[in-house]
């Protein structure tokens, strides 16, 4: 058996079983028992679809595209949770028109949401498990090990449910908090690179602080020209905190538990109705059991604020630690033309991992990296951007970090101008030599804020 | 329609029978005392009636439910919702106040409401004892509030085992006449135990049991002629 593909399997199985049961216990809470079976056509189609994807053009879908999909999938999730969370205070998002409470519409829903939910995380495992395959060199080993994963987790869950029907469930989940539910089942249980990668956390961390980053980043940008004085004095330091993985970080979580933030308040404080009842005691009855109702729906959207802020800065510790700074190899200029080796005895470009180079001119030093894009091209720029003090960059997992802001780049935007990216050199990417003219780099160093760094004046 | 149904009650312990064979019906809205001498089994029928303790056999069937056949969660709800208890003894909480006390009654049925457990103790004649411990108050008065936490939720059946035995002629007759009126206001079902002829003359109806056995149904207007 294969550990990692057993995993998978398993993993996919638990999430399948958990949002089963909660579905299940919300329909059953609803008295709408009959949608369950929507929801089964709606996850067969998602298997279906996605051992068909293994049809599509190798390469067409990358493992990084599959795990964008799966955190867009889980931001859809999140987006419909506040759209009911708006609709349950009041607000008619269906204006009046079509009734989602009708068989076909409400089993049209269910189908949707359900291929919207599993297709995505099924097709990144089926993808992770192709690869998975073809690295073992077993295929059929592979994918038995998945169905082992996925029958053990159904045993597993129909065992522990032979004991306990934790239907009752049901009171706990209105459709915000459903949404909700599901947007975390997404979280914590996404992410396609199999047992290092069994949360999305990392992924939507990174999205948050690009989106938090680029937003002030382009803000600042946009009132202070990047020429200005401005840019080469102290102050930046102090504006440079703003983009701080550190700073970033906090308010991601914070958007993050925006949400949730609102369900507790929702949750808690919206205005009951006044019951209707012939006695005072019946009329408190009911008085209690809204009060309960709703204290009950607050408390799985605690949980899951527990949880984001625990795996946030697990994850993010984590992350932090993991960025590969290498050391630069010098260079030499030969009559106004600089030559990289593509590969020699000390490293090979094409490894996919990030290459430095240090160039000394005129006593200073420029700096050069190269990293190979997933259509095996070569991207060679500055180890600098235009705007942030030039600390270069480091590589973490599949995308370049800057060191100096935190900032994620995906590799295959290296070599296209602008924002936080490095900046890029003309270069001629032959067999066996990288190939720049010097003028070319001196021109492009000359746009670099070159006299600071973070940690000081160089 | 009758509120209360008991068919054939047994009640057998080890070395004794209480019950043997009891069958009754007791109206919506109506006041039936149950007289009889220590040990005829009248407190154990009453118990029975309340949820308090089961049947050897029979069946008991309030407001169309078999009390009998309901698991002990079930039962525990049943009593919440329908039913309200005085004892000869007040029981009450003696470090909580009168006010407390009722809306103790309210916490265990839904949600304490102070201003509700005010009223009831206003409609009992204590306005002015809500603040007072058990300890500070006669026998009389925590009878009283004993009424007012049986009756707080609205019961459709109140049970009440000897609630003037404690009593003196005075007290009994203010108990009495409270709950004529509260009876006569809510229009509430009241199954009242006791031994004492004075009390059974109020109501409606009197069962009077011997040796387990429901002796003698008559109308209380018919002991009064």
């Amino acid at each position: 058996m294969i550990f990692e593909a057993k995993l998978i399997g398993f993993k996919e199985g638990i999430k399948i079983c958990l949002v089963w049961l909660v579905l299940y216990s919300y329909l059953l809470s609803k008295e709408r028992k009959e949608l369950i079976k929507p929801f089964y056509a709606g996850l067969a189609l998602s298997a279906a679809a996605a051992f068909l994807s293994l049809l599509l053009p190798a390469g067409l879908i990358s493992k990084d595209d599959a795990g964008n999909i799966i955190s867009m999938s889980f931001a859809a999730f999140l987006i419909l949770s506040g759209a009911a969370l708006y609709h349950a205070s009041g607000v008619n998002l269906f204006f009046g028109k079509g009734d989602v409470r009708s068989g076909a519409s409400a089993g049209i829903l269910v189908i949707s949401g359900s291929l919207l939910f599993f297709l995505p995380d099924f097709a990144g495992s089926v993808l992770y498990l192709q690869g998975l395959a073809i690295l073992k060199d077993d295929l059929l080993m592979t994918w038995a090990s998945a169905c082992a994963g996925l029958l053990i987790a159904g045993i597993v869950f129909f065992s522990f449910m032979k004991f306990y029907k934790p239907y009752r469930l049901g009171s706990f989940f209105g459709l915000p908090q459903l949404f909700l539910f599901l947007s975390m089942a997404k979280l914590f249980g996404g992410g396609i690179k199999g047992i290092s990668e069994l949360s999305l956390i990392p992924s939507v961390q990174r999205g948050f602080m690009k989106f938090i980053h680029d937003f002030i980043h382009q803000t600042f940008v946009l009132l202070l020209v990047p020429d200005h004085p401005i840019l080469k004095k102290t102050a930046w330091d102090f504006i440079g905190i703003f983009f701080g993985a550190g700073f970033a970080s906090a308010v991601s979580l914070l958007l993050l538990l925006s949400l949730p933030a609102l369900f507790i308040r929702h949750s808690l404080f919206y205005p009951l109705p006044e019951p209707q009842g012939d006695t005072n005691a019946s009329r408190r009855r009911i008085w209690a059991l809204m009060l309960s109702d709703r204290r009950k729906k607050a408390l799985p959207v605690m949980v899951f604020m527990v949880f984001i802020v625990a795996a946030w800065f697990s994850y993010g510790g984590e992350a932090v630690s993991k960025i590969y700074k290498p050391q630069p190899r010098p260079l030499a200029a030969d009559g106004g033309i600089v030559r990289i080796p593509v590969k020699d005895p000390a490293g090979d470009i094409m490894d996919g991992r990030l290459h430095k180079f240090s160039l000394f001119h005129e006593g200073e030093v420029i700096r050069i990296m190269a990293v190979r894009r997933s259509d095996d091209s070569v991207s060679v720029c500055l180890d600098a951007c235009e705007i942030c003090p030039p600390d270069g960059y480091g590589q973490r997992d599949d995308h370049l970090v800057c060191v100096y802001c935190g900032t994620p780049i995906a590799v295959d935007s290296v070599g296209e101008p602008g924002g936080c990216n490095p900046i890029p050199l003309s270069a001629d990417v032959g067999e066996r030599f990288i190939t720049i003219e010097m003028s070319e780099i001196l021109k492009k160093w000359s746009f670099v804020n070159s006299v600071k760094t973070s940690e000081g004046v160089k | 329609m009758p509120l209360i149904t008991v068919n054939s009650i047994i009640k057998e312990y080890e070395t004794a029978h209480a019950l043997r064979g009891v069958s009754m019906e007791v109206k919506k809205g109506e006041w039936v005392n149950i007289m009889g001498a220590s040990g005829s089994g009248k407190s154990t029928l009453l118990n029975i009636i309340g949820g308090l303790d089961s049947a050897t056999s029979g069946d008991v069937i309030i407001d169309s439910v078999n009390i009998e056949k309901l698991s002990e969660d079930e039962l525990a709800v049943f009593r919440r919702e329908k039913i309200g208890i005085i004892f000869q003894q007040a029981h009450l909480i003696p470090y909580l106040t009168a006010v407390e006390n009722v809306m103790i009654a309210q916490y265990f049925h839904s949600m304490a409401d102070e201003s509700e457990a005010k009223e009831a103790l206003q409609r009992v004649g204590l306005g002015q004892r809500l603040s007072h411990r058990p300890s500070q108050l006669s026998g009389g008065e925590q009878q009283r509030i004993c009424i007012a936490r049986a009756l707080i939720n609205s019961p459709e059946l109140l049970l009440a085992d000897e609630p003037t035995g404690n009593l003196d002629r005075e007290n009994t007759k203010m108990i009495l006449e409270l709950l004529k009126k509260l009876h006569s206001e809510d229009h509430f079902t009241i199954v009242l135990v006791t031994h004492d002829h004075f009390v059974s003359t109020h109501g409606d109806r009197i069962l009077t049991m011997e040796d387990g056995h429901i002796i003698r149904d008559e109308p209380v207007n018919d002991l009064r002629s």
